[in-house]
């Protein structure tokens, strides 16, 4: 039994830094927004 | 230069991190490139860059073991945005 829970939590510990892989930097250019100010 | 986790690097001089809930806004007045960072404990991990002998060194400190290699990916990132540079 606390080895089925033990592989679920690794499972979904993987998936979570799977998921985070791509998503902890994002790039956005500000140069098209000078008209705003 | 490619990102090599065992060599020193630091916030560049020019660049401010505004903190935010989702983790905080890093803007680099030279370049005028704003690059979000979407975990709190990357904005402390580039913070505190500067503290340690090597970037591996910073993110054993700061970052939890399972989280490590994506904000490893996170500071290859940086240093093609110029948000860190060598030291």
């Amino acid at each position: 039994m606390s080895g089925e829970n033990g592989t679920t939590e690794a499972t979904a510990a993987a998936q979570d830094v799977e998921e985070t892989d791509e998503l902890l930097v994002e790039e956005i250019s500000i140069d098209g927004m000078c008209g705003v100010y | 230069m490619p990102f090599d986790p065992g060599q020193p690097y630091e916030k560049h001089p020019q660049v401010a991190i505004r903190p935010e809930g989702f983790g905080g806004l890093a803007y680099h007045y030279g370049n005028r490139r704003l690059v979000f960072l979407k975990a709190p404990e990357l904005v402390t991990l580039v913070e505190s860059l500067a503290d340690y002998p090597s970037a591996r060194d910073a993110l054993s400190a700061c970052v939890p073991a399972p989280r490590q290699k994506s904000c490893e990916q996170a500071l290859a990132s940086l240093l093609t945005s110029s948000i860190i540079r060598p030291r």
